[in-house]
């Protein structure tokens, strides 16, 4: 009995309605209440006197909580499947609380607008033809731009074919201008090259059908060179193209008094002064 | 608008009606108890709306695990409120509580709370003047932090710094001033 009450002022009873004990310790207090009646009558006097503490701070709830808990209640007890389903019980209602089941009605859903779907389908239909369209137009795009670059070089090399035509008409008209015939040197014996010097005009050409030079590679140009009082001066670069389709004459730049002309094979674009051992072809001018 | 008549049922039978899945024991239970537990909620979650929707979630559960009840363990309103109070706890300390920044100090909530809300005021306690004036400040104190705040007797010992004996002993003490004042 002096147990029993040690127990009872230990405070265990009071954390035990407040839930604050361990599964353990809660099972041992209601293992404790089955046995013995005092502590059973002891938790009870405890929960009552909590819940009339609770009641005396009770806060009345707004008004419209009640039917969104009780909607929300019954919702879940209409899909309830984890309970056996009872058969509902008939009990005396009186009218008055009949109409309050009445005040529990379902929240209406909202009507689904298929206006989106259809203009989704519509946008995504557009989309796709417009694709299809881009794709057509881009491709003619595409074939037109080819063939304008085709007509653009071929008109390039009109032009330029007239350019070395309208230099071979005013070489020949010209009587300021001197024909020299530049030979192959040791390490170049066939070579040759034709070209035409206007000392008067200072204008230098090369003849291009006339033109006998090793085909030069896309890394090496052929430079034709004056010399100048004893010095080599730089007259342009020039390629030689195995097939001897082309006519007239090419231009260089031009020079007033030279006593020698020189072609040497130097790397593309031409450096500042001559390699001396690539010399294909060379010739004195004699005035 | 006519004010609803309030359904009340004895709690033995409200349990059998709970435990029946009976619709009347749902409205029995929202009249009975609401108010009780949202003033145990409304102290731990102290927005109005918050409160009211933990109060819901309460009621659900309370429906929905109704089978874990038994009498004999103890009376109805101690369980629930139990739940209602450890899930008010979990609202208070999930992260998107914490950022509203809604906490205060226990001693602003008690009176903040009788001067914001309609506390219920019932013929039979007309009384708590007396009742609050019987209970020591200390005894008051224990009261609101273990009953509405829901801390543990560990973490009171650890807030109001006194050793844990003190705090059981305060607290039975408390709850003896509510036993001698109720009866």
């Amino acid at each position: 009995m002096e147990d029993i009450k040690a127990y009872i002022e230990s405070g265990i009873l009071e954390l035990y309605v407040l839930g604050d004990l361990t599964p353990n310790e809660k099972l041992q207090v209601e293992d404790m209440a089955s046995k013995y009646p005092e502590i059973r009558a002891e938790l009870g006097e405890i929960e009552r006197s909590l819940e009339a503490y609770a009641l005396e701070n009770a806060v009345e709830p707004s008004e419209q909580l009640r039917d969104k808990v009780l909607n929300s209640l019954l919702t879940n007890f209409a899909d309830d499947n984890k309970f056996p389903t009872k058969p509902f019980v008939e009990r005396e209602i009186t009218e008055e609380q009949f109409s309050q089941y009445d005040n529990i009605r379902a929240l209406p859903t909202p009507a689904t607008n298929s206006f989106y779907k259809y203009a989704f389908a519509a946008s995504l239909a557009a989309l796709i033809v417009s694709l299809g369209a881009l794709y057509n137009t881009n491709s003619k795009l595409n074939d037109t731009q080819g063939q304008i670059a085709l007509l653009q070089s071929r008109n390039q090399s009109f032009t330029n074919q007239v350019n070395y035509l309208e230099n071979d008409v005013t070489v020949a008209h010209d009587a300021t201008f001197k024909v020299i015939e530049l030979q192959g040197t040791k390490k170049a014996p066939g070579d040759k090259l034709t070209m035409a010097w206007s000392p008067v005009k200072k204008k230098v050409m090369i003849s291009l059908p006339d033109m006998k030079l090793a085909q030069n590679d896309k890394d090496h140009q052929y430079q034709l060179w004056a010399i100048v009082d004893g010095k080599p001066v730089d007259l342009g670069v020039f390629d030689a193209k195995s097939d001897t389709t082309s006519n007239g004459m090419l231009e260089m730049k031009s020079v007033a008094n030279a006593v020698m002309f020189a072609v040497t094979l130097e790397k593309r674009g031409g450096v500042p002064s001559p390699t001396m051992d690539q010399m294909v072809v060379a010739a004195p001018f004699k005035g | 608008m006519t004010k609803k008549r309030k359904i009340s049922l004895s709690e033995e039978e409200l349990v059998l009606a709970l435990r029946n899945r009976d619709k009347i024991a749902i409205e029995a239970l929202y009249d009975m108890y609401s108010s009780s537990l949202l003033g145990v909620i409304a102290r731990i979650v102290i927005d109005t709306a918050i409160a009211e929707d933990v109060l819901q979630e309460t009621f659900i559960k309370i429906w929905n695990s109704f089978q874990s009840y038994s009498a004999e363990k103890g009376r109805l309103f101690t369980w629930m409120v139990n739940i209602a109070r450890n899930l008010s706890i979990d609202k208070v300390r999930s992260k998107d509580f914490k950022n509203q920044n809604k906490n205060q100090e226990l001693e602003i909530n008690v009176t903040f709370i009788d001067e914001q809300r309609n506390t219920v005021y019932k013929p039979e306690l007309l009384g708590i003047k007396d009742l609050v004036a019987k209970l020591k400040p200390e005894q008051k104190a224990i009261l609101e932090l273990v009953y509405f705040k829901g801390y543990t007797h560990v973490e009171v010992s650890e807030e109001l710094d006194v050793p844990l004996g003190t705090v059981k002993t305060r607290l039975r003490m408390a709850i003896m001033q509510l036993r001698t004042y109720f009866n």
